[in-house]
């Protein structure tokens, strides 16, 4: 049997004139198939909204108080793990030193006193460096890395917010 | 500036009064969506409330410019559709409900006779609903129980509107199929029992 127009009717919802609806009605006495379509259509819009059982909004609240708590509950127990780790990995790295510090506190001052003033001593070598190559470049040079450094940043703050634009509603 | 616009305002300042207000207005159109999608109330219950939770949750992330109605069914579609997904719920709703207990016609009724027919469609049309694809499911259960037009589906499905008006043909085709041929499987299967001639 050809369900062809009769079925894209139906599909389509579109409104028909009287002869096309005298030649789908003579059409579904006769064809199982686009019957189902419409016996199905008519159920759909039958059904009523299948409502929740009474006092949802109260559930709601109780299970929104209970997820706050859940939440609570794991943010102090991660700040006590996080703290517990900081201070455990802080003891270690330490450790080999406390026992020094501890026979000779003067000993030990004096020790970070020389590494700080090292450390001093080599960012002014480092600075006195990196002025030196400045000076030295040209500044067309300087003002084309410049410019190829903008646009790279540009074009990955760009590409990044495009990557994760927030889609509404879809929480995977 | 409307009352359901003052309420989402409050409510994205912290204010869970208003965010209640919000959930007693959408509890039934987000319910339905759900039972539609996962076949059993407590499953939908469970769905629905989750839905009120992520909305609340990501309240800050809503467009005002979109309908706060969209926005909630989207949610809601979308957790129905990853439960599916994981869990393959399809199966379980057919069998379950034929081992279930039966609810018979009010014999109170004005029209026990109709009243029980009404039933049965409502019943099966429940059964072969839960066979569709969960997506082309939540396309038919907006545009039938939410009266969202194509582009509202698109909009809250995440699909081109071409492609809500194929998967809802699809769907209706499917389920026309489907509706067409369970009753015949029945009588198939009881015609030994049903016909004295055996």
């Amino acid at each position: 049997m050809d369900h062809r127009p009769f079925n894209e009717w139906l599909l389509e919802n579109k409104p028909l004139t009287a002869e096309e609806k005298q030649s789908l009605h003579s059409h579904l006495q006769t064809c199982t198939s686009c019957s189902a379509l419409t016996e199905v259509d008519l159920a759909l819009k039958s059904v009523k909204l299948a409502a929740p059982a009474e006092g949802f909004g109260d559930r709601f609240k109780v299970r929104l108080a209970a997820q706050r708590k859940t939440a609570r509950q794991r943010n102090t127990a991660g700040f006590i793990l996080l703290t517990v780790s900081v201070l455990a990995a802080v003891t270690w790295l330490a450790w080999p030193y406390l026992g020094t510090s501890l026979r000779s506190p003067a000993g030990m001052l004096s020790s970070w006193m020389t590494s700080l003033f090292t450390l001093w001593t080599d960012l002014r070598a480092l600075l006195h460096a990196g002025w030196v190559v400045v000076n030295v470049v040209p500044s067309l040079l300087w003002a084309l890395f410049v410019f190829t450094a903008a646009t790279s940043s540009l074009v990955w703050a760009l590409s990044l917010v495009k990557l994760n634009k927030v889609v509404q509603g879809v929480q995977s | 500036m409307t009352e359901e616009q003052a309420w989402i305002v409050q409510a994205q300042q912290g204010n869970d009064e208003a965010f209640t207000f919000l959930v007693e207005a959408y509890q039934k159109p987000v319910y339905n969506l759900c039972y539609r999608m996962l076949g059993e109330p407590e499953a939908a219950e469970d769905a629905a409330q989750d839905t009120f939770l992520k909305a609340y949750q990501n309240l800050t992330r809503y467009d005002n410019e979109r309908p706060f109605g969209t926005w909630l069914l989207s949610i809601a579609a979308h957790h129905c559709i990853d439960k599916l997904r994981r869990k393959r719920f399809t199966s379980f709703s057919l069998d379950a409900d034929e081992d279930g207990p039966v609810e018979l016609p009010d014999r109170n009724a004005p029209d026990p006779e109709g009243e029980a027919i009404r039933k049965q469609d409502k019943e099966r049309l429940h059964r072969v609903l839960q066979n569709l694809d969960p997506i082309d499911r939540a396309a038919v259960v907006l545009r039938y129980w939410q009266d969202a037009s194509e582009v509202e589906i698109a909009q809250t499905l995440k699909l081109t509107v071409p492609a809500v008006k194929s998967r809802l043909h699809r769907a209706r085709r499917a389920l026309a199929d489907l509706w067409e041929e369970k009753p015949k499987r029945v009588r198939a299967e009881r015609k030994p029992y049903g016909s004295p001639a055996f």
